[in-house]
């Protein structure tokens, strides 16, 4: 099962791909790494972190895997497509290039807010499903205290620079 | 005829951002006398992480605050008391059974105060009527780049 490395202001975390699952995200994810930017906290979902991905990073997937109608939990790392029109309102907190269409890791490192179900916003989703693509690919082995309190940090003293990696077998 | 009473004006100032807001002492004449005893008010401002668009302060208060004039359906400028769930604040255990009270606004659409499951009603105690275009622009930049005290006090 392949690795993942999370960076952030000098605190890290590995993440394991559900390879076995979602093949072909884990693929697509693994093959734009290194990837960084300026993590954002979102303000809907509860304790997550977002990377926006950009230039020749951005990912725009169709969605795999079991319909994901469950709720989210400490840990996860998701796959975000949205599609322009799906943009909730105004976003001035977001550079401009995501202010419409985005695609992002989040990063999912304590309890989600609405029991888990705010990141699914089933109401967002839109009649067509493809307007908007979530797809859970990888897990934390593990959430360190010290990142996560670096990600909470980010709520509060703003964006903090991101580095996701892969972490390859040592020889 | 009966005599119209003053209505009293908050200011609100958040970094850069001055706002007004007048309280809405009829429909929450409790929660608005104990505010105005609280003023002035200055704690460092946070920014909602699952209710969207809201900042607000923690109050450091053992005074209980009762149901009043409360709502679901939060607006763009609304000031709202109510004690939001610690799980969105600050993760102490047992986190889904302690709460802080706070004071808020929501600056911009496409929000709705939260619960640990669903939506949350608050106490509205007044409505912004200047300046929420300047917090609007004011909240997503200290998102970006960190946010600093909010001070609330008698205009």
């Amino acid at each position: 099962m392949r690795k993942l490395l999370f960076e952030l202001g000098g605190t890290g975390a590995v993440a394991e791909m559900h390879d076995d699952i979602v093949p072909k995200t884990c693929d697509a994810v693994w093959n734009v790494l290194p990837v960084e930017g300026m993590a954002i906290h979102a303000n809907w979902s509860g304790r997550e972190i977002m990377l926006h991905l950009h230039g020749e990073k951005i990912l725009r997937l169709p969605p795999e895997g079991p319909g994901r109608r469950g709720t989210t939990a400490p840990g996860d790392i998701v796959y975000f497509w949205r599609s322009p029109q799906m943009s909730r309102g105004k976003q001035l907190a977001y550079s401009s290039q995501f202010q419409r269409e985005l695609s992002e890791l989040a990063i999912f490192y304590g309890d989600p807010a609405g029991g888990g179900l705010a990141a699914d916003d089933p109401a967002r989703s839109g009649r067509d499903s493809n307007l908007q693509v979530s797809t859970l690919f990888a897990t934390l082995i593990d959430i360190p205290k010290e990142f996560a309190q670096k990600c909470e940090e980010v709520c509060h003293n703003g964006l903090q620079r991101l580095v996701v990696r892969r972490l390859e077998r040592s020889a | 005829m009966g005599q119209t009473r003053p209505m009293t004006r908050v200011q609100i100032t958040l970094g850069s951002a001055e706002a007004v807001a007048e309280l809405d002492e009829k429909d929450a004449p409790k929660t608005t006398k104990w505010l105005k005893e609280m003023l002035p008010i200055e704690r460092q401002a946070m920014h909602s992480m699952e209710s969207g668009r809201e900042v607000y302060v923690v109050l450091d208060t053992s005074h209980g605050i009762e149901e009043e004039n409360q709502t679901i359906y939060q607006t763009v400028g609304d000031l709202i008391v109510y004690y939001k769930p610690a799980i969105f604040v600050k993760p102490k255990w047992p986190r889904h059974i302690r709460d802080f009270l706070v004071i808020g606004f929501i600056y911009e659409r496409d929000s709705a105060i939260r619960g640990m499951s669903g939506p949350l009603a608050t106490n509205l105690v007044g409505k912004i009527t200047e300046g929420i275009d300047a917090l609007a622009r004011e909240a997503p930049r200290m998102r970006r780049e960190g946010f600093g005290k909010m001070r609330i006090s008698l205009a």
